[in-house]
This record gives C-alpha cells, sequence and structure tokens, in this order.
C-alpha cells in the first residue's frame, strides 16, 4: 500500500442528496452512506440516476439540495484539489485530450497531488508505473489513447484514476468495452484495492458480478435507493421484477453461492432437459 | 552539459528543482523547439531591419540598434522598421497565445478568435470608435467591447455556448461575416478615402506602426502573459472535460472563464495596434502542437510561434516583388486560408464536425 493512499478508511455520504440539470432533479433526496472500505456495486436501470449520483459524489456535478459529506465535512468546501487526493471518479465518457499518450494520461492523475510551482511530486514514477502495472498497460505506455481499442483505452482510463492514489475510487461502468476475461480482471482489481482497504464504488450493469464481488449493493431506481444491503439479501426476484421489469429466478451462484440472475427468457432455445416454463 | 541538465541531476531525470519548493518537469523536444523558433525569429528580424533598398548592412546593425546609428539609418531603425517590427513580434505573440487559450477551452481546433469572430468583431470596434468618434474614447477600448460583443453573440446564437465544435464555427463564421459588413458600412458612411482606411480595419496591417503601438501592445502583453502561464495547467486539465477536471480539482468553470477573457484581451489589443490580422491565432497553437508532438495548451510554445509567423508574414509584405504597398493581413488570410481548408476537411473526414 501507497504512503499517499489509504488512511483509515473513506467516510463519503450523503445527506438529502437532490441533483438535476436545470429540470427536475434525478436524484431525488437520496441518502447514503458508503461503507469506508467496502466494495459498494450500485445498480439499477437506464437512466435512473446512477451516474448522477456517483458524479455528485466526487463533486464533478453540484447538489442542488442536500451534501455531500467527506469525513464529515461537506465537499463543496474542500478546496481544489484537496478533495482530489481523497476521491477519484472514473467518468461514463471520459474525454481523452488529443494525440495524448497513456503514460501522459496516467500522469494527470498526479495533478491534485502539485501545486503550481510543484508540478511534479516524488511519488509520481511509482504511482504511475504501479497504475500501468495493474492494467497491464505497461507494454502500452507510449501508445496514442485515441488509436487504442475500446478496451484497452477503457483500463488506460482507470490507470488514470489509480495514480491518484485516493482511499475512495468510485467507478462508472468500469467494466464497459472489456470482453470478458477482462471484465473479470477488472473485478479482481477491484476486489484487490478492497482488500487493500481502499473504498471502491462501481457501478455496474452485470446483476450477476455486482452480486459476486460486492460487499454491499445499492439498488437504484427513478433517482431514489430503493434496497441496499448484502448482495443475498438484496437481490431478489421480486425486487429484479419491480425494478428491471424482468421476470427472473434467483438461484444460487454454482461457484461462489451469490445469488444469480436467470431470466425467463421467451425465446430462449430449447435445450432438452431444460426446465422450460 | 548546458546549465539546465546540471540542475536537473539533481533532482529526477526530466525535472527542474530549486530547493524543496520548486520542481517542474521540462520536456526536451518543447525545449529544443522554442529555442529553434526564437532563433528563427531572430533571423527573420534580422533581414526585417536589414533587406531591401533602405536596408541597414549587417555590419551596421549592431550599432544602429543600440542607438548608435545616424542619418538613414537612425530613420529606419527609430521611424520606419523598428516600430514596426516590435509591433510585428508583440502582435504575432499576443494572437499565438489568445489563440491556444480560445482553441484549448474549447476544445476545438477551429475554436480560434479569428475564425469565430473575436477578430472581425474587434476591428468593428475599433472602426466605430475611430472614424465615428475620434480622440473622444481609445481605440483598443472600442476593439475590446466590439470583441467581447462578437463572443456574447456567439455563444448566444449556438445555443450551447462554446461547447459545441460544429455550431462554434458556424455561428462564428456568421457573426465574423456581420461585424465586416458593419465595419465596411462604418467606413463608408463616414471616411471619405475609402479604400485605405477600409484595408486597415478589415485586413490589419502593420505600415506605419509607431512605438506608441509597440507600447500598447506591450503592456498587454506584460499583465496578460504571467497570468496565462499561471493558468496554463488548469488548462491542460480541463482538456479532459468538465467532469473529470472538476473532480481532479482543476475548476474547469472558472478556468474557461478565465481564458476566455485573457484571450478576448489579447485579441483585442492586437486588432487595436494592427487591425484584425487572420489566421495567426488560429495556426500558430497547431504548429507548436504539431511540432512537439505532444499534448496540452502549449501556451509558451503557441506565443513564440505567433510572433515568428508574424515576423515572416511582414518579411514577406515588405519585400514582396508584386506591391509593396499589400498589408499583411492580406498575406497571413492567403496562407491561412490555406491551412484552414486543410484542417476543415481533415475534421470532416474524422468525423468530428
Ligand atoms: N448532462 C446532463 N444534462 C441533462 N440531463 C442529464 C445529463 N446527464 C444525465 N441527464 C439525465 O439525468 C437522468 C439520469 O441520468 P444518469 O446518467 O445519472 O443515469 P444512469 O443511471 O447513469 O443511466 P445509464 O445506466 O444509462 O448510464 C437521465 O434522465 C438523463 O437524461
Ligand atoms: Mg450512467
Amino acid at each position: 500500500m501507497s504512503a499517499t493512499g489509504p488512511v483509515n478508511g473513506g467516510g463519503l455520504r450523503a445527506r438529502g442528496l437532490s441533483v438535476g440539470y436545470g429540470g427536475e432533479p434525478v436524484v431525488r433526496d437520496l441518502d447514503l452512506d458508503v461503507p469506508p472500505g467496502g466494495l459498494t456495486m450500485i445498480i439499477g436501470p437506464n437512466g435512473c440516476g446512477k451516474s448522477t449520483l456517483v458524479k455528485a459524489l466526487a463533486r464533478a456535478v453540484r447538489p442542488v439540495a442536500g451534501e455531500v459529506l467527506l469525513h464529515g465535512r461537506d465537499l463543496a468546501s474542500y478546496r481544489g484539489k484537496e478533495a482530489a487526493r481523497h476521491v477519484a471518479l472514473l467518468p461514463q465518457s471520459p474525454i481523452a485530450p488529443e494525440g495524448i499518450s497513456v503514460r501522459g494520461l496516467v500522469r494527470r492523475g498526479r495533478y491534485p497531488h502539485h501545486s503550481l510551482l510543484r508540478q511534479w511530486s516524488p511519488d509520481d514514477d511509482a504511482a504511475v508505473g504501479e497504475a500501468l502495472e495493474r492494467t497491464g498497460l505497461t507494454g502500452l505506455a507510449e501508445a496514442t489513447v485515441t488509436e487504442l481499442s475500446g478496451g484497452q483505452r477503457q483500463r488506460a482510463w482507470i490507470a488514470m484514476v489509480l495514480a491518484q492514489r485516493t482511499e475512495l475510487l468510485l467507478l462508472d461502468e468500469p467494466t464497459t468495452f472489456l470482453d470478458i476475461a477482462h471484465q473479470y480482471e477488472l473485478l479482481e482489481l477491484c476486489a484487490e484495492l478492497h482488500r487493500e482497504g481502499r473504498t471502491v464504488v462501481a457501478v455496474l450493469h452485470d446483476l450477476n458480478q455486482a452480486a459476486r464481488f460486492a460487499s454491499h449493493l445499492v439498488v437504484m431506481d427513478a433517482g431514489r435507493i430503493v434496497a441496499q444491503g448484502a448482495p443475498g439479501e438484496v437481490l431478489t426476484a421480486e425486487l429484479v421484477a419491480d425494478v428491471f421489469g424482468l421476470a427472473c429466478d434467483i438461484v444460487p451462484d454454482p461457484r461462489a453461492g451469490t445469488p444469480m440472475v436467470v431470466p425467463h427468457a421467451r425465446h430462449a432455445a430449447v435445450v432438452p432437459g431444460g426446465a422450460a416454463r | 552539459m548546458t546549465p539546465l541538465e546540471r540542475t536537473a541531476a539533481s533532482g529526477p531525470r526530466g525535472v527542474v528543482t530549486l530547493g524543496s519548493r520548486v520542481a517542474l518537469p521540462v520536456h526536451g523536444r518543447q525545449l529544443l523547439v522554442g529555442a529553434v523558433v526564437v532563433l528563427l525569429t531572430a533571423v527573420a528580424s534580422v533581414a526585417t531591419l536589414s533587406l531591401g533598398e533602405l536596408g541597414i548592412a549587417l555590419a551596421d546593425l549592431p550599432s544602429a540598434v543600440t542607438g548608435g546609428a545616424d542619418g538613414a539609418d537612425a530613420f529606419v531603425v527609430e521611424r520606419l522598421r523598428g516600430p514596426r517590427l516590435v509591433v510585428a513580434l508583440g502582435t504575432g505573440a499576443a494572437l499565438g497565445l489568445s489563440g491556444a487559450l480560445f482553441q484549448s477551452v474549447t476544445r476545438n481546433p477551429l475554436g480560434s478568435p479569428d475564425v469565430i469572430g473575436l477578430a472581425s468583431g474587434a476591428g468593428a470596434g475599433a472602426a466605430v470608435v475611430a472614424l465615428m468618434m475620434p480622440g473622444e474614447v481609445p481605440v483598443s477600448l472600442g476593439a475590446l467591447v466590439g470583441a467581447v460583443a462578437a463572443m456574447v453573440l456567439v455563444y448566444v446564437s449556438t445555443g450551447s455556448g462554446f461547447r459545441n465544435p460544429g455550431r462554434l464555427v458556424v455561428a462564428g463564421i456568421g457573426v465574423a461575416a456581420m461585424a465586416t459588413a458593419f465595419t465596411q458600412y462604418v467606413v463608408y458612411a463616414v471616411e471619405r478615402d475609402k479604400a485605405t482606411a477600409l484595408t486597415a480595419y478589415v485586413n490589419g496591417s502593420l505600415a506605419a506602426r509607431s512605438w506608441d503601438d509597440a507600447a500598447t501592445i506591450g503592456v498587454v502583453l506584460l499583465v496578460v502573459v504571467p497570468l496565462a502561464l499561471l493558468l496554463g495547467r488548469r488548462v491542460e486539465i480541463g482538456e479532459m472535460g468538465d467532469e473529470l477536471a472538476g473532480v481532479l480539482g482543476a475548476e474547469p468553470q472558472r478556468t474557461r472563464v478565465s481564458a476566455v477573457v485573457l484571450s478576448i484581451v489579447l485579441s483585442a489589443g492586437a486588432v487595436a495596434v494592427a487591425g484584425p490580422i487572420a489566421f495567426i491565432s488560429l495556426t500558430a497553437p497547431q504548429i507548436a502542437r504539431r511540432l512537439t508532438r505532444g499534448t496540452g495548451a502549449h501556451l509558451a510554445l503557441a506565443t513564440l510561434t505567433g510572433a515568428l509567423l508574424l515576423v515572416l508574414a511582414d518579411l514577406v509584405a515588405q519585400q514582396s516583388p508584386i506591391d509593396d504597398g499589400l498589408p499583411v493581413g492580406i498575406y497571413t488570410m492567403a496562407i491561412g486560408g490555406v491551412y484552414l481548408g486543410w484542417l476543415l476537411t481533415r475534421e470532416w473526414r474524422r468525423g468530428s464536425l
């Protein structure tokens, strides 16, 4: 674990949080305690406000009401780079500056640790190197980000977030663009960060992956949290039907024993011996 | 070993340290390119003073610029070419920096003050003040008001501020055309010797500049350049989009407003002393970026490149066998037009416009 890294777990909380983009708020009067040192996964249908919530938790959008508390203090009262030394965010669709290399992008994650006259810190090289290594990008460090494949680019962004070396990491759909093996590699990375004592919050669309890796599952619908807790208790057939409008069975994951969603697909291939309903 | 490398050796590689307070990364390539640009600018400046019929012989140049000349040489240095050269250097630098700031915060290589009507607006403002209320209001104030008005018009008429690259360019070209038409109207309504007066407000010229002009642009640079350099790192982080820049603590909204304000002041200053000179602020940052093959706003290098470009263009304007009366703005327009066409086609092919 790094010297500038985790300090006694991250305390991030939302109180009466409402966030909007001018019209009706899309996150409404929401309370959330992000479990310090936990691996929290947020699930919910498209457009329910997951991205908006994590953006507000990282100060990328301003709340219209309520507040986000970081270590008990209003996040809005932190000075520029100070909050960025505690909380990192991987946005859902980040923009890569034209012509930037992977290393250049990852190095920008060090910005919060710099000042006007000290645009370099002793930990920079180690942090950048470690971030590249953990995302398997060491060999691609000098490549141009815009010329990478979607999955490689996604990993470059994750590396940038890691280089920030914050105790809190918020990842908005970190597995998009990744092939199945890299998806699990990334989820393992989240689990590893979690074991190291960092607080990780990730928005995920795959309910099975969320249930399998989360220590805390948060289910959102229409700007509110409708359920949260241990995946085994939260993820039920009723909830999936209510929130996603999808009829399904919940069976134990044969490997991990965590809840696994098996949808009642109408057009499934008929397998001899399968329990068709 | 240069002194710089020696300092760097005390810290980590590629970082210049000074005690424990200062640690600045240096990019070898950027330094090299910067040095080459400065050298070329010096060569072009010498050529400006010494070429042609009135030119000062190279051997006499050192004494002439230090005030040791008399007669014809003194006239050339003190009145004719000296102030013109200094104004070209300062105006070019201001335009280069203005363009780099604006293009960076709009994340758009075409989001340049001269393309989107800032310079034309400043020209119109200057024309109104100089021709309709001569002596009452300083021309530079007129240029500033015109520039601000043009930018407000562009900002409002895109419906999405400076964010959408395509709309920004289209609205900007419209505003630029309107401003130019307005300038022509003002000139024709007021001035008798229309052709020359119009040239000065539509094309930009460096003919017959005085030390007063040099002082004006000098003061603008003296105030704005340090502020721009302070803003440089944030502008660079801002290229990652508002959300991420906000999370990283680079205060994107405030940074953008500051950068746009500085850019407008620089362009207005340039227009006040030289008229709306086209395409320096579009091309200088792009050339700087390509030369270093890097990212970021390249504020310092774009400033140097702008100065080089304008001095070169003015050298051509002065020594051109075609017509020595042609204003420098026509030359920058011709070269920049070709470049703009190339840039537009490239963006269009890539589907980003
Ligand atoms: N920048 C924005 N401006 C205006 N409205 C927005 C903006 N971003 C999101 N919204 C709206 O806010 C609502 C919630 O969006 P949000 O991105 O938080 O959803 P989400 O749960 O992350 O969805 P998805 O699963 O598709 O990523 C949506 O209705 C969306 O239209
Ligand atoms: Mg989302």
